[in-house]
């Protein structure tokens, strides 16, 4: 899974959030985006989770960057779509704050053997219609994520066969041992829904004005097409009820979403741009909170070949001045970062890969020294320069520039040429897809998420037959470990495996690492509760947003229930 | 007249037609693939994956062939589904239409009652005041309207707080306070254009000779503005006012990403860069049906404010 940009004009938007930060904002601002504080990319601390809330709230006003395309994720899922459905519907297992995942409209799991999956459901789960969810339910669903045109079926790879087991139980055989497939279950592979609520609501499931057909702690009510949507407490809901009656879903970019969140039109909203994040960071009235997340900023080489030499690609990531990027380009809200994906891929054995990671930080520097800058140049003496100018692809977003200049005064350092092509965002999303559109380029400023909080989620995108390998590396040990680590149920042995992999990919620079993106939580001073890390797409975060202890904001009415 | 409306609507079929295909054509032409954005995310991007979403949504067949399929849909008033939202675009445009149009709406009354009233009053009250009103909407017209946005969301919304900075509202006295400081970002361009053309016309109106008679028979002069001169100097206001709002209609978008309305400019936007054809289609034909309209609305109003027009249309 990955990220797509979001579909507004860049330029215009670019122009209006630039104009409008430097005006509408505090005065005495001392970062480039005309925020509150400036940040330190060193001082970010990630927390996964926020202080739990106590006190009850009735409407909540949230903020999205953007509006769901649909609230059907088989079709079109995508990140507004799921911060929603999220607190809507429920899958068989459950991505929890930290990351792990554990099972939950499973009740559990067992592995008879390493090629067999055995769900036992929960039979105390009632949808938003009242009626019990069943086993066929759950069967259907997972048939429908994989079917070879939704969205899932990717994950489904390695299914054998899904069948009904028992009245609560659905065993699923595998091909060979599925490390990741629990992890899938706890992404849009795991939703469960009401079977005849979607085939009664056919083409038209998924858009507005039609109902859920879940089982979470809150139904969706009403969705008014380009205006606003809303979910409320479910009174049935078979878990837990949550603390806030009604959250009005509403959506704004750039600067419209700071605006909103500075005047106190919207009480809280995930930012996923760190350009955003960063303009509303210090804002009095509001509390910023940064999670871990699996995104990352790298810089991929492709094809062309200007980056074919594993050691040129080295020299590069050691010349890569990342704090600078991540001070000049994103307000200090990312984070110099030695791998392609961010922390939140631990999702186990963290301190395993924590100290991994650290070993990676030499090939990777935060800010290249006059060391490292000498092994750069050796590297680039003993493996000869290109004799063309490095084209670095890029869009006009502020971020992907100033990387793309970075990366430029990286190779001038080390007596490359450099030489960036900008392109529209529209133009750019084909580089990802298009081998005959980055023939134009040697190197694209990338980002990229995996929505599985394991690193085995990304590393496959490196197989020597992977259609995103696109410098054709090619390593037996390194394949082998691949496969060998997906069949790895176990954890810790996987992890091991993980590690190995993440070395092997980082010594031959398939990418070049620029900086991890934190997930970003921003609430009105007074609320609390919901987690700030990448879960919030995958977890009912909405459920347990309240108000702080002793800390009723004014203008909300305490609800009386 | 019948001949007349048949001769019209037929000239507004074809014109649409035209428009119609230069638009898909256009939308096609833009760089992008639009495999790209259905296919779903990057890491599935495969050349197959891409093959077989081509095939399902037609996007393989040759440009005609496309147009004629969703012409013969159109014409059977199906409008085809959103491949972004997976939506009807009917549907899609039925619920963000009202936004714009009261959108533009506002913004017509703005600038109509300020702009005219601001041109009269130079008209009339020539020497400083008239200096002021020139120089002050020329100011105002010279300022682009997003940067109008961000000052007037500055001042009255974050500062002030006097003015809601996002969203389109509800009901309509919500509405009317969401919509305030938009409509005015978008009316204080347009001021210049509409002082000046009331200004120009008014002076014109009144160097005519039965002003000075009138004048000379001691008709007081607050009847003679609006009776003789302001009358006669309708016309061509009127003209570029519904030239003014029928550009408006589909100038919103930079306002509505400024202030987060979802209406059909951002709905344009949005479509154009995800090449979802159907929406992006829809949407532009409807903003030339809607300039059509307007002008057209312009033609049919001319002729009664001033009989003049009239007649020499009827010698024609």
């Amino acid at each position: 899974m990955k990220r797509t940009s979001r579909p507004t004009a860049p330029l215009l938007t670019a122009a209006v959030a630039t104009l409008a930060l430097g005006t509408a904002g505090c005065s005495g601002a001392t970062n480039t985006l005309g925020g509150g504080k400036a940040l330190n990319a060193a001082d970010l601390r990630l927390t996964p989770t926020t202080a739990e809330a106590t006190g009850r709230l009735d409407t909540v006003n949230w903020l999205l960057e953007d509006e769901p395309d649909s609230l059907d994720l088989d079709t079109q899922g995508t990140s507004a779509g799921r911060a929603v459905l999220t607190n809507v519907c429920e899958r068989l297992y459950q991505l929890q704050p930290d990351m792990s995942v554990r099972p939950f409209l499973a009740r559990k799991a067992t592995r008879p053997d390493p090629t067999t999956l055995v769900l036992s459901l929960r039979d105390d789960v009632t949808f938003h219609d009242g009626a019990k969810m069943t086993a066929d339910d759950v069967l259907w669903s997972l048939k429908r994520h994989a079917d070879p045109d939704m969205e899932q079926a990717d994950e489904f790879g390695n299914v054998k066969k899904m069948a009904k087991t028992g009245p609560h139980e659905i065993t699923i055989t595998f091909k060979e041992p599925d490390a990741l497939f629990t992890k899938a279950l706890a992404g849009d592979a795991g939703l469960v829904y009401h079977r005849s609520q979607v085939q009664a609501a056919g083409a038209e499931f998924g858009t507005p004005g039609r109902g859920d057909a879940c089982s979470g702690p809150y139904e969706l009510t009403s969705w008014k097409s380009g205006d606003s949507l809303t979910i409320r407490r479910s009174d049935s809901y078979w878990g837990s009820k949550p603390l806030t009656r009604q959250i009005v879903f509403r959506w704004a970019s750039d600067s419209a979403f700071v605006n909103a969140l500075t005047t106190g039109a919207a009480d809280g909203g995930y930012a996923e741009s760190p350009n955003t994040a960063a303009a509303l960071a210090g804002r009095k009235g509001l509390t910023e909170h940064y999670g871990p997340s699996t995104a990352s900023l790298a810089l991929i080489p492709t094809e062309r070949g200007g980056l074919k030499d594993p050691a040129i690609r080295r020299a590069l990531s050691l010349a890569l001045d990342r704090a600078g990027i991540a001070a000049s380009g994103y307000g200090g809200l990312v984070q110099p970062w030695a791998t392609p994906v961010g922390s939140g891929s631990w999702g186990y054995a963290k301190p395993a890969f924590a100290t991994a990671q650290r070993k990676l930080n030499a090939a990777a520097p935060a800010r290249p020294d006059a060391a490292a800058l000498a092994r750069a140049k050796k590297l680039v003496q003993s493996a000869g320069a290109p004799a063309e100018p490095i084209v670095i692809g890029t869009d006009a977003s502020q971020g992907r520039t100033v990387i793309a200049n970075a990366v430029r005064a990286a190779l001038q350092s080390i007596g490359l040429v450099g030489q960036i092509k900008t392109v529209p965002t529209a133009q750019f999303e084909e580089f990802y897809s298009s081998q005959q559109a980055r023939s134009e380029i040697d190197v694209l400023v990338g980002d990229w998420y995996i929505s599985k909080s394991d690193p085995m989620g990304f590393y496959d995108n490196a197989l020597s037959d992977s259609p995103n390998n696109w410098v054709g590396f090619k390593s037996r040990t390194y394949d082998s470990t691949v496969h060998q680590a997906l069949r790895t149920l176990d954890d810790g042995a996987r992890a091991r495996l993980a590690v190995r992999v993440q070395k092997e990919f980082a010594d031959a620079a398939v990418w070049v690492p620029v900086a991890q993106v934190p997930s970003v939580l921003v609430l009105k001073d007074g609320l609390t509760g919901p987690p700030a890390s990448q879960a919030h797409l995958y977890y009912p975060w909405a459920a347990e947003l309240g108000t702080a202890p002793g800390a009723a904001p004014a203008h909300q009415p305490q609800e009386k229930d | 007249m019948v001949r007349r409306l048949v001769r019209r609507i037929a000239g507004l079929i074809a014109t649409l037609f035209a428009a119609s295909f230069v638009i898909f054509a256009s939308v096609y032409a833009a760089p992008g693939d639009p495999a790209v954005f259905l296919a779903g995310g990057r890491d599935k991007l495969t050349p197959e994956k891409i093959a077989t979403v081509r095939a399902q949504y037609h996007l393989d067949e040759p440009l005609v062939v496309q147009y004629g399929r969703w012409l013969w849909d159109c014409v059977h008033t199906d409008l085809g589904r959103s491949f972004r939202y997976g939506d009807q675009v009917a549907d899609l445009l039925t619920a963000r239409l009202p936004t714009t149009l009261a959108l533009v709406g506002y913004a017509t009354v703005l600038f109509v009652l300020l702009g005219v009233g601001a041109g009269v009053l130079a008209a009339v009250r020539r020497g400083w005041v008239d200096s002021a009103v020139v120089g002050a909407t020329t100011l105002a017209g010279s300022v682009p309207s997003f940067v109008a946005a961000i000052a007037l969301i500055s001042l009255f919304g974050v500062r002030l707080g006097w003015f809601p900075v996002t969203g389109g509202g509800t009901g309509f006295a919500g509405t009317v306070h969401h919509l305030t400081l938009p409509a005015l970002s978008m009316a204080l361009g347009a001021l210049a254009i509409i002082s000046r053309v009331t200004r120009q016309a008014m002076l014109d109106a009144a160097a005519a000779d039965h002003v000075e008679v009138a004048r000379a028979c001691g008709v007081p002069e607050r009847e003679i503005v609006l009776r003789h001169v302001l009358r006669n100097a309708l016309g061509p206001i009127v003209t570029m006012c519904g030239l003014v709002t029928a550009g408006m209609l589909a100038g919103t978008v930079v306002i509505e990403t400024a202030f987060g309305i979802s209406g059909i400019g951002s709905l344009l936007v949005g479509a154009i860069n995800t090449h979802d054809f159907p929406v992006a289609q829809a949407v532009l034909l409807l903003m030339v049906t809607g300039y059509i309209l307007a002008t057209t609305l312009v033609d049919l109003v001319h002729p009664l404010l001033d009989p003049r027009v009239k007649a020499a249309r009827s010698a024609i």
